[in-house]
């Protein structure tokens, strides 16, 4: 026990000299990336966040952190250009800035990366209206802006579009719609569930993504006859989908009970040898 | 045909008189406890690793680019890949807690007393290199949660001053972990890494064989020569054959925790592999909650709650020499623990200490 004292003074001392306590350690322990806070420099979010911003602007960051843009990190620079790491150029047109759009120009704003949708949707009743008068609906109107959700069937709903128009041929769309929405949907459910058990769904995420995008462009056109008539085409390939999930849940129902008649064999094994410990020897 | 290979070794190595010498004639104390079993099956777990890894191998890529496919590849089309990657990741983890508790019961026992400081400081080594292990492997996959908790791991020895943060770039082998974090992690992993424990673990049983297994202090009187003057071999003659009896108990510990490794892969086959290892590593993303490897989380919880990093790394510095010198430094001749109420204490104080923190750590 004689080394003890010794070592501890050699040790313990110098972290008295050292004496850089609380806030050095949590400046350069706690707040680098790995403890948890992401430090990532954003000055259009350190700008809108502050006090100089009016207060509808001031709201924005706090928007877009629940959208699903936030969530695939998809931030301010992405659809306003700009160069998000330096204050004084942030807004600089020759860094690519473009500000906010104005109401006409926002289906090319939003289809810089929905591209296949922007063409259905210039096509469109909608698009055509947007165009010629000025007044037609955007993306904006449906999808809103800094708090753009994933998208889904809900956002075709009465009190929406009837805004504008009747819901007559809007609940016809609907209908063609909400089946082959209701199987995404499964799916969904079903890949969220194999996550969960473990498994690796790259390949069918992938195919589900591509599917519900090129059955959204569809929708763009406004065209019932069209989703109606492709419905089929889409119908197979969730199916194709469907049965990959399936053969996947059986692999781990399998793979389950493989494990645990292992278990019941070298559960047996031990009760079998602990029995023949205990049997006295000669 | 099987005595002519008996006879033929017979005459060659002398089978029959190895035999009597090392198992049937060979006697372990008669109140032997299933913790001395323990280190058994420690040994088969390294050997299972090994084999397991073996196979990992023929299909694992290691590189950045495509060691998280390559690992996927594994789980999903390679024919029983599965079951081989959970055994190597269940049994490191039950490698780990074998080791584990075999230090606690060597401890309590008093198995590290005179003449045995150096199977124990042996042992500490070992203990270590598992530990190292355990780091090296858990990157290889590549994945979010074992990008990050490398990430963790490998920032710690930044907190010693001056020289931690070589230390953390002779590990990361860049500023951040990388490629070239993976491939070093790698070859540890499978060369070095492999060779050094065979080395400590022929030295360990060397060092049991020729000193003698120890006897439990309890219920019994204590060894007779003390104090240890010059050495001798400790034998048991009055105790039960190594074979079949100890042999026996020992199959039985390891055929328990073969039952709990299928448990695991069976009924809860996400505990070690969650949602996090099925995403691959991106340095650009940290996720919202990331904590190191459950083994590292006491001292990665120590060193958040020390508001002092030398100070923290300073106090796991000296645990850990504690830990390796601890034969050294308990000198007195009592071997049972339940006579010696501070050493008891002190016991029970650290092994709850140790729960708590790594508790802490899983939930802060």
């Amino acid at each position: 026990m004689r080394y003890i004292l010794p070592l501890f003074i050699l040790l313990i001392l110098p972290s008295v000299a050292q004496a850089d306590w609380k806030e050095q350690f949590e400046k350069e322990f706690l707040t680098r990336p790995w403890a948890g806070v992401q430090v990532q420099r954003n000055v259009c979010i350190e700008c809108h966040s502050s006090e100089m911003m009016k207060p509808e602007d001031r709201d924005i960051p706090r928007k877009w952190e629940t959208s699903w843009h936030s969530q695939n990190g998809i931030s301010c620079h992405n659809c306003h250009g700009g160069d998000p790491n330096d204050a004084e150029n942030a807004m600089s047109p020759q860094r690519g800035y473009v500000g906010t759009p104005k109401p006409a120009q926002i289906p090319e704003f939003c289809g810089k990366c929905h591209a296949g949708i922007l063409k259905n949707f210039l096509e469109s009743g909608h698009g055509k209206a947007l165009k010629t008068s000025g007044k037609g609906p955007n993306c904006v109107t449906c999808h809103g802006s800094h708090t753009v959700q994933k998208a889904s069937i809900q956002i075709i709903n009465e009190p929406l579009c009837t805004k504008c128009h009747s819901y007559g041929r809007v609940k016809e769309m609907r209908q063609a719609l909400l089946l082959t929405e209701n199987r995404m949907n499964e799916i969904e459910k079903s890949l969220k569930e194999l996550k969960t058990e473990g498994v690796f769904t790259e390949e069918e995420d992938k195919s589900l993504f591509s599917t519900q995008a090129e059955f959204r462009i569809l929708f763009h056109t406004e065209d019932v006859s069209l989703v109606k008539k492709r419905t089929d085409e889409f119908a197979h390939k969730l199916s194709s989908i469907q049965a990959k999930i399936q053969k996947t849940f059986e692999e781990i129902k399998f793979r389950k009970n493989f494990s645990a008649f292992l278990m019941m064999i070298f559960a047996g094994m031990a009760i079998g040898f602990g029995l023949l410990a205990k049997t006295p020897k000669e | 045909m099987w005595a002519k290979i008996k006879n033929w070794l017979e005459i060659r190595i002398g089978l029959t008189e190895l035999i009597q010498t090392q198992l049937t004639e060979y006697r372990v104390p008669k109140n032997i406890n299933l913790f001395y079993t323990l280190g058994f099956v420690a040994l088969v777990f390294f050997v299972l690793q090994v084999v397991t890894g073996f196979f990992l191998l023929f299909y694992y890529i290691p590189h950045s680019e495509t060691a998280f496919r390559s690992v996927q590849e594994i789980m999903s089309t390679v024919p029983y890949g599965w079951l081989v990657r959970q055994m190597h990741v269940v049994g490191s983890t039950l490698m780990f807690v074998c080791v584990f508790l075999h230090f606690i019961a060597v401890f309590f026992m008093g198995g590290y007393k005179k003449p045995r400081e150096l199977t124990w400081v042996v042992g500490t080594f070992m203990f270590f290199v598992t530990i190292v292990f355990c780091l090296s492997g858990y990157l290889l996959p590549w994945s979010q949660m074992s990008y990050w908790a490398t990430t963790i791991a490998t920032t710690m020895p930044t907190a010693f001053p001056y020289i931690g943060d070589m230390v953390g770039n002779l590990m990361k082998g860049s500023p951040q972990v990388s490629g070239l974090t993976l491939n070093r992690f790698f070859a540890l992993h499978v060369t070095l890494l492999p060779l050094i424990l065979v080395i400590l673990i022929g030295l360990h049983l060397f060092l049991v064989r020729r000193i003698g297994i120890s006897s439990p202090p309890f219920g019994r009187a204590e060894e007779a020569e003390r104090p240890w003057k010059k050495y001798h071999h400790v034998s048991h003659p009055d105790g039960h054959p190594f074979y079949p009896d100890f042999v026996l108990k020992e199959v039985v510990m390891l055929m328990i925790f073969f039952a709990l490794m299928f448990f695991i892969i069976s009924f809860l086959p996400t505990l070690l592999l969650p949602e996090e290892s099925n995403i691959a590593a991106d340095p650009f993303k940290t996720p919202a909650h990331i904590k190191p490897e459950w083994y590292f989380l006491a001292p990665y919880q120590m060193l958040k709650i020390i508001p002092n990093k030398f100070l923290g790394i300073s106090l796991q510095i000296i645990l850990s020499l504690l830990f390796i010198l601890w034969p050294f430094l308990d000198t007195k001749e009592e071997v049972n623990i339940l006579k010696r109420r501070r050493l008891l204490a002190f016991f029970v104080l650290g092994v709850f200490l140790w729960v708590v923190f790594t508790i802490w750590g899983k939930v802060s």
